[in-house]
């Protein structure tokens, strides 16, 4: 299924939920929080949300910043 | 030592708080944190990118055990952005602290007074401690105390300019009207700007660029938490009146007088 992550079409080959994508993108899910086409998602349902063809998903992670 | 600093429920050990941003590199940064003795540090939100995974700065600066995070809303161009990359922020800290910035003009990076209203209102309800970095308004300030914000976070001058203390007067009311911690929060250059904004009463200030673009920055560091500290204890110490006659500070007795001839 292809997906757009942070502004990129990426083709996940995964589960289809979003943990498996966070580890297929090699992101340290303690690090970082995600949105699904703008809605921002808790972590702790991450396992259980499903993905869908084209669903457009920002990974996002602290940076320096004043 | 001057009295610590609270902020709703939580209490700081250092009234200087610490941006993170324009460090040479995260090792320099993370020096100049210990040396400022700070225990609040703002961080920024980014897309994550593969190719910069050893940039995140979660990992080293949770190292720290005495600092807490304050997450900013740095990039959001009105309330909706800035809501939304708060809550994305606590999805990684959990932190209650939140930099509440909308500044959407890049040319002087001012604050949206309207935008950042609206983005309080929303953002005390979900529970944060709301710090908003506004323009040097106490109107606006007061309106935001009035809110439920935790703390209002007016400017000394724009961000990164060194211009320092500008907004000196509107300060002084700010200060004067305001019952929740008024915080300088940009402009400031020198640990003597530092210490003239504690000593209007400020209860705190935040500073990035002045110690990340200085020449020692962990020196710079270590300068302004003194500046900070003399700053407070001289607020605390109450200053002396002014006059505008002088005052002697010896007794002006006579016992001289004609002894020369």
């Amino acid at each position: 299924m292809n997906l757009l992550v942070n502004g990129e079409t990426v083709e996940h080959s995964g589960e289809g939920d979003l943990l498996s994508l966070l580890t297929e993108v090699g992101a340290n899910p303690k690090l970082c929080a995600v949105m699904v086409n703008g809605s921002v998602v808790p972590r702790e349902t991450w396992a259980d949300t499903a993905l869908s063809e084209n669903d457009e998903i920002e990974i996002l992670v602290f940076a320096s910043g004043g | 030592m001057s009295t610590e600093l609270r902020i709703g429920d939580q209490c700081l050990p250092s009234r200087l708080i610490m941006g993170t941003g324009k460090f040479a590199d995260t090792a320099t940064m993370i020096r100049s944190v210990e040396a400022s003795g700070t225990g609040l540090v703002t961080v920024a939100l980014r897309r994550f990118n593969r190719e910069l995974v050893e940039d995140d700065l979660y990992g080293p600066l949770s190292e720290l055990k005495t600092v807490q995070l304050m997450p900013n809303t740095s990039g959001a161009m009105d309330a909706k952005e800035a809501v939304r990359a708060a809550l994305l922020s606590r999805e990684i800290s959990g932190s209650p602290f939140l930099k509440l910035e909308i500044h959407p003009n890049p040319h002087h990076l001012l604050p949206d007074p309207i935008e950042t209203y609206e983005a309080a209102r929303i953002l005390v309800k979900e529970g944060f401690l709301v710090m908003p970095y506004v323009p040097a308004d106490p109107v606006l300030c007061k309106r935001l105390e009035d809110i439920g914000c935790a703390s209002v976070m007016p400017l000394g001058a724009p961000i990164g300019t060194g211009k320092g203390l500008t907004t000196q007067e509107m300060l002084r009311i700010i200060i004067r009207d305001s019952s929740i911690p008024v915080i300088v929060d940009a402009g400031l250059r020198s640990p003597a700007e530092a210490a003239a904004a504690m000593e209007l009463g400020c209860d705190a200030v935040l500073v990035n660029s002045a110690v990340a673009a200085a020449e020692a920055p962990e020196r710079m560091a270590e300068a302004f938490a003194m500046g900070v500290e003399a700053g407070r204890m001289a607020w605390e110490a109450g200053l002396m009146p002014t006059s505008e006659a002088a005052i002697a500070s010896s007794p002006l007795t006579s016992f001289l007088a004609g002894r020369n001839e």
